[in-house]
């Protein structure tokens, strides 16, 4: 059995718990597809396709969990290690973080205002803090948030969200 | 035929969809170029810009990104040194210590002018090969083409990723996504726990954008690990003229290599899941194992660079073969292609060449024409290309996170699509950090529908399962299934043996 150090350990021990949670998930999603009701004019009901699925899933998972216990033993790592991997990801988080807000706020500021201050916000905490960069910035902001809205309206007569107010 | 043809030719010929044409087969280059870029998120951004196009028009655009896209990785490899896609990973083995030896001109000249070959001879295989293909399609029965569709995913789990069982687990999650909504041949409501966002089921672009733009794009502002990213500037110096003529003789009077690795690229891309990024890498080895100095290879050969972008190339047609004879596409980008075809109202499968053969012929026109656009834009907008390797992170990446969320909302102008894509990102991303092969869950929620669709048309047909092993092209796919996964699996632990030993030997 090859022992892995607590650093390398961290993404398998990490995927042990992935395979756990699809695991459970995919069973829970089986048994709900057990519960659809059968057809009258098929063999087979809506449910039975689904039910195969999440069983499949939920079996090699459970199997991904044995080879992977049965070759490394149990991944160990320490909460110290996981939070350092993740305080490195903080540019990613931020602009997961940006995104998700700016997807709830364009069906209320509209696509045009929603995406200036989206782009604006992003490439300022992305760039470096020149006054070229800023200039630069908000001209791309402009441009990509004004010059969509336009294209898609007047040659291809789709309309983006427009602000609620 | 004939008259189907002219239609065709008439229709893509249209000075008005040459320009369209151009203009997506320079912007193909540029996003492919842009390392982090990918052509599949290229061919995504542009599916929204054809919804008001006519059918025909809206496919040459897209098959126009696809073509130059294909060949756009060639300039980051050659002048930067790193690969704008996968696709030109073993490019940048040659190209770059060419360009670095003073003749960059002659690395991207050399490279171009191969893709171009490449392109051509696989619509060449293609024209030839997707006809009776699709004629012998049209007769398979759903046991076929259900057993076809688990030969496709085992073999995309098996080749995409490092771990078969992830890859298989990701395909089956995509099958079960798609199996949210709407059951297909009923109707019958499914797994939406009451919420209206689900009703209408998760539709299969917004995954492939949350899965394969947003989580690609999150990726790239990863903090980079050890060395710097080297400006184009500072590295390139030298002749930037691309001595075409002298590239063109230099590739035709030694036929071989290029044919030999455009042909490997045919076959690999109409393999399901095994595209550009693959057939690179090889083409690159064999054109290494057939060559009588294979000791050049990696400092300057033009064989290498020949070899490499005839390989990634030709793969567009050897995947559309899949596409249009069966109606199953192999790789995300000819997923978007199938949606693109299908906003039309155009069904995919066998029948397409039948039914529509204008627009399959509009196909072949459109990617010989793309393949012309693509070496003489490549050719005279060389040196532009130098500067639009410069574009910063900080602008790529919310651009084009904006741009997935234009694509996103005007697939079917919903709002609830556009909290889908923020959530599928993430999951997306966290699925890649948890090194979760993503091709083969995009494709499973493009296949698991039709694989749905078949399983219970079979047994509507005959409530006898044998059926599925004793229907002798049924029984031939699934043996191929089940031969695709002992091999991998033969594969990995071969690999494992190989690499104990060596560290057994260096431990000594």
């Amino acid at each position: 059995m090859e022992r892995r150090s607590a650093e390398t350990a961290l993404i398998p021990a990490l995927q042990v718990l992935s395979y756990l949670f699809i695991a459970l998930g995919a069973l829970f999603m089986a048994f709900k597809a057990g519960s659809l009701p059968a057809s009258r004019w098929e063999p087979m009901s809506a449910g039975t396709f689904p039910q195969i699925i999440f069983f499949s899933i939920a079996i090699l998972c459970g199997m991904a969990v044995i080879f992977e216990l049965s070759k490394h033993g149990l991944p160990r790592t320490t909460f110290c290690i996981a939070w350092r991997r993740l305080t490195a990801l903080k540019a990613v988080i931020i602009n997961l973080v940006l995104f998700t807000v700016y997807m709830i706020a364009m069906p209320i500021a509209g696509f045009i205002i929603s995406t200036f201050v989206y782009l604006l916000t992003t490439q300022l905490y992305l760039a470096p803090r020149k006054a070229t960069t800023v200039v630069l910035a908000i001209f791309v902001a402009i441009l990509f948030s004004a010059g969509p809205y336009y294209l898609f309206s007047e040659a291809f007569n789709i309309y983006l969200p427009r602000a609620q107010w | 035929m004939t008259d189907a043809f002219l239609v065709a030719l008439g229709g893509v010929t249209e000075p008005y969809t040459l320009l369209l044409m151009a203009v997506a087969t320079f912007a193909g280059i540029v996003a492919a170029a842009i390392p982090g870029f990918t052509i599949t998120m290229a061919i995504v951004l542009t599916l929204p810009l054809t919804f008001a196009m006519p059918p025909m028009q809206g496919i040459a655009v897209m098959l126009s990104v696809y073509v130059g896209g294909l060949s756009g990785g060639l300039f980051s490899a050659a002048l930067l040194g790193i690969p704008g896609t996968p696709s030109s990973v073993a490019t940048t083995f040659d190209a770059f210590p060419m360009a670095r030896q003073g003749h960059p001109g002659k690395a991207l000249s050399l490279g171009l002018f191969a893709s171009f070959v490449g392109s051509i001879i696989s619509i060449a295989v293609l024209i030839v090969a997707a006809p009776p293909l699709a004629l012998l399609a049209v007769k398979l029965g759903p046991w076929e083409y259900f057993a076809l569709i688990i030969f496709a995913l085992t073999v995309i789990a098996s080749l995409v990723g490092d771990s078969l069982i992830r890859g298989l687990i990701a395909g089956l999650i995509g099958i079960g996504i798609a199996t949210i909504g709407p059951d297909p041949l009923m109707g019958r409501e499914r797994f939406t726990f009451g919420y209206e966002i689900l009703t209408a089921g998760i539709p299969f672009l917004v995954v492939l954008i949350g899965m394969y733009a947003m989580s690609q794009l999150l990726s790239e502002l990863e903090p980079a690990a050890g060395d710097k990213q080297p400006s184009s500037g500072a590295l390139i110096s030298g002749d930037m003229r691309p001595h075409l003529w002298q590239t063109i003789k230099d590739i035709l009077l030694k036929p071989a290599n290029v044919i030999r690795s455009s042909l490997l690229g045919v076959f690999i891309g109409a393999v399901p899941g095994a595209g550009s990024s693959i057939s690179n890498l090889l083409a690159y080895d064999q054109a290494k194992r057939a060559s009588k100095h294979p000791e050049t290879f990696g400092k300057g050969e033009p064989q290498g660079v020949v070899a490499s972008e005839s390989g990634n190339s030709s793969t567009v047609g050897g995947s559309l073969i899949p596409l249009i004879a069966l109606g199953i596409p192999g790789s995300p980008a000819d997923a978007v292609l199938m949606a693109a075809i299908m906003v039309h109202g155009i069904s995919i499968g066998p029948r397409l060449i039948l039914d529509h053969p204008d627009l399959v012929y509009s196909m072949f026109i459109a990617m010989a024409i793309a393949s012309v656009f693509m070496l003489l834009i490549g050719v005279i907008l060389m040196r532009a290309f130098l500067r639009l390797l410069n574009v910063p992170k900080y602008i790529v990446v919310p651009v084009v996170l904006a741009c997935c969320a234009i694509g996103t909302y005007t697939l079917n102008n919903r709002l609830s699509d556009l909290y889908l894509l923020a959530c599928i990102g993430a999951v997306g991303y966290l699925l890649k950090k948890l090194d979760y092969p993503l091709a083969p869950l995009v494709l499973g929620v493009v296949l698991g529908p039709i694989a749905e669709t078949n399983l219970r048309r079979a047994f509507q047909t005959s409530t006898d399962w044998t059926l599925f092993f004793t229907r002798p092209i049924s029984a031939l796919l699934l043996t191929l299934a089940v031969v695709s996964v002992i091999y991998s699996i033969y594969s990995y632990m071969k690999q494992r043996r190989l690499m104990a030993h060596r560290l057994d030997a260096t431990s000594k």
